[in-house]
């Protein structure tokens, strides 16, 4: 997937400024920066949430720019939200049938099968009984449940929106077993996140967005050393 | 367990057809035209858990809906004569047409502006049910309906409807049942929950939205084309919007997370009137003190605050009789 020079208006308020960078099957590209930096309304564009006012995304050769979301879904867009957005009036079984219908509504690449249900709820550590109500899980488990319906519709990209925020570190350790299925799967993903540790370890590119504006690209080490992303987090020194 | 439950339900469903099967010759001939109509509510009432229940929106057009198929069938039988299993086919599938219209051009709202234009819709139907005089026959109504028949066999005793709209309820009932398990369904209960997820699940939502109210049109159809034959006079009194609200508080009654829901809160509020008639002039404060009431302790209807006691009465007992929790739901 090719995103090339986004742009998205808020009134005044420049949320993308020519965004521009690529997403590799089979590799995390994380995706920084400070609060309203632009990453959330980076990913509503992607996937379509948000209309854009200028850009145009690729996937796989096809621009896709036009196309309304659940199109983009149904050809491998998938993503997950910074608070879960599940059916809560809904049972269990029907939250995860809901992903394995995109699945089925979509066109199967060759060679490329969506992962199987125990092999997913086994990385997110998830027990539960199908016909209990959604909200029997606690916070996490719910975001975690996201990421596994995701999963479940086989995408080739997916995005996800700070899925580590209010977890607690074995929950985080399970995002981390997620995400690396989604790699092994052949997937492109998208990691919007706060928590470094989870950025650095597991990220084989990075952009830092500021201001709606992409302000460094590069692997994990390049990040840390770079001067404007420094000063994007922690402000200019005054001796500088 | 599951399985047990399953076996049990069915078992219970049997029994139940049975009964009912079995109650016209246990009630008066009066008790029986009242549970006709019962039937007849119980249709919108399905059409309203397909549009609202599944879907969640709110649509107060169905009393409108439910009077356009009984004046289809009304002026196919008869201005042209029709045989009534066409005029019954020909009421589902107008209502179906005019339905879609209407979805196509009101589901360009959302959420409470829908509802808003749906009253709308009912009033402007029932404004032209109402006046126009050479087609709806205006406030004289339509009388002469025949009697509805296939081929040689003709409904023509309030037991015979009965049997009518038994199969007929029955049958619409299983079809509601499957869609709610279909990933029709599913799609419906994704845009009642949260339609941006929804759609970022590749849910179409227009369109699904405009296919779960054709669905609720064409129910609202048959139930207005039986209701013609069954009373064999209408008129444009019976098709206004209080009409859409009780078909909407006989929903939240029973409950709207499944369709055993609309089946309780339409014989509910079928019966009671007959059980409480002592009660005549009040009945109306007690009905409407009921909806509150209910409201605050049960919004989940009757069938959502019976399942919440349930499971706490299983709790409080040691949770033997509780839900397994500890299989991990595989398959």
């Amino acid at each position: 997937m090719v995103l090339d020079k986004l742009c998205k208006r808020f009134g005044g308020v420049v949320a993308a400024d020519e965004v521009s960078f690529s997403l590799v099957p089979g590799k995390v590209h994380g995706l920084i920066g400070p609060n309203g930096s632009g990453k959330t309304t980076l990913l509503n564009l992607i996937s379509g949430v948000t209309d854009m006012d200028a850009g145009s995304i690729t996937l796989d050769g096809e621009i896709v720019t036009n196309l309304p979301n659940y199109t983009r879904a149904r050809r491998g867009v998938a993503r997950t939200f910074q608070h879960p957005r599940l059916l809560r009036r809904c049972d269990i079984q029907a939250n995860l049938f809901l992903g394995i219908d995109l699945a089925n509504r979509k066109k199967r690449l060759p060679g490329h099968s969506a992962p199987k249900l125990e092999e997913l709820l086994e990385a997110a550590a998830l027990q539960f009984d199908l016909d209990d109500s959604i909200t029997t899980l606690s916070y996490g488990q719910q975001k975690l449940f996201e990421i596994v319906r995701a999963l479940l519709t086989n995408p080739k990209v997916l995005l996800l929106d700070e899925p580590a925020a209010g977890l607690n570190t074995k929950e985080m350790e399970r995002v981390d077993a997620l995400i690396a299925i989604a790699v092994k799967n052949n997937a492109a993903v998208l990691l919007v996140e706060h928590s470094m540790d989870l950025i650095m370890n597991i990220c084989d590119t990075i952009t830092v967005l500021n201001f709606g504006r992409k302000i460094a690209e590069g692997v994990p080490a390049e990040i840390q050393s770079n001067d404007a992303v420094i000063e994007a987090y922690l402000g200019r020194g005054r001796s500088a | 367990m599951i399985t047990k439950n399953k076996s049990t339900r069915i078992i219970l469903l049997i029994v139940a057809l049975a009964l009912a099967a079995l109650l016209p010759y246990a009630t008066s001939n009066y008790m029986l035209r009242v549970l006709n109509m019962m039937f007849i509510n119980y249709i919108c009432v399905l059409s309203m858990f397909v549009i609202f229940g599944m879907t969640g929106q709110m649509s107060f057009a169905q009393a409108g809906y439910w009077g356009l198929g009984a004046y289809i069938t009304a002026i196919l039988t008869t201005k042209f004569h029709v045989a009534p299993l066409l005029a019954l086919v020909g009421s589902a599938l107008g209502t179906a047409v005019f339905v879609l219209l209407v979805g196509l051009a009101l589901f360009r709202l959302h959420g409470h502006y829908f509802g808003f234009a749906s009253i709308g819709v009912v009033m402007t139907m029932n404004g032209i049910f109402q006046n126009w005089t050479p087609v709806t026959g205006g406030a004289n109504g339509m009388g002469n309906i025949p009697q509805f028949g296939i081929g040689g066999w003709e409904c023509n005793s309030d037991m015979s409807y009965f049997y009518l709209l038994l199969f007929v309820v029955v049958a619409i009932s299983l079809i509601t049942e499957l869609i709610h398990r279909s990933s029709l369904g599913r799609s419906f209960m994704a845009i009642r929950d949260n339609e941006i997820a929804a759609k970022c699940m590749g849910v179409n939502s227009y369109f699904t939205k405009n296919v779960a109210y054709v669905i609720s049109g064409i129910y609202c159809g048959i139930a207005g084309s039986l209701f013609a034959f069954l009373s064999s006079y209408i008129s444009a009194t019976s098709f206004i919007f209080p009409q859409s609200v009780m078909y909407l508080v006989m929903l939240m009654l029973g409950g709207y997370n499944s369709i055993a829901g609309p089946i309780i809160g339409t014989t509910l509020l079928a019966l009671l009137p007959e059980w409480f008639r002592p009660l005549q002039e009040y009945i109306l404060l007690v009905y409407g003190l009921g909806v509150i009431l209910l409201m605050v302790v049960m919004p989940d209807g009757l069938i959502g605050g019976g399942k919440k006691i349930y499971e706490h009465i299983c709790k409080r007992s040691g949770g033997g009789t509780g839900k397994n929790q500890t299989s991990n739901g595989v398959g």
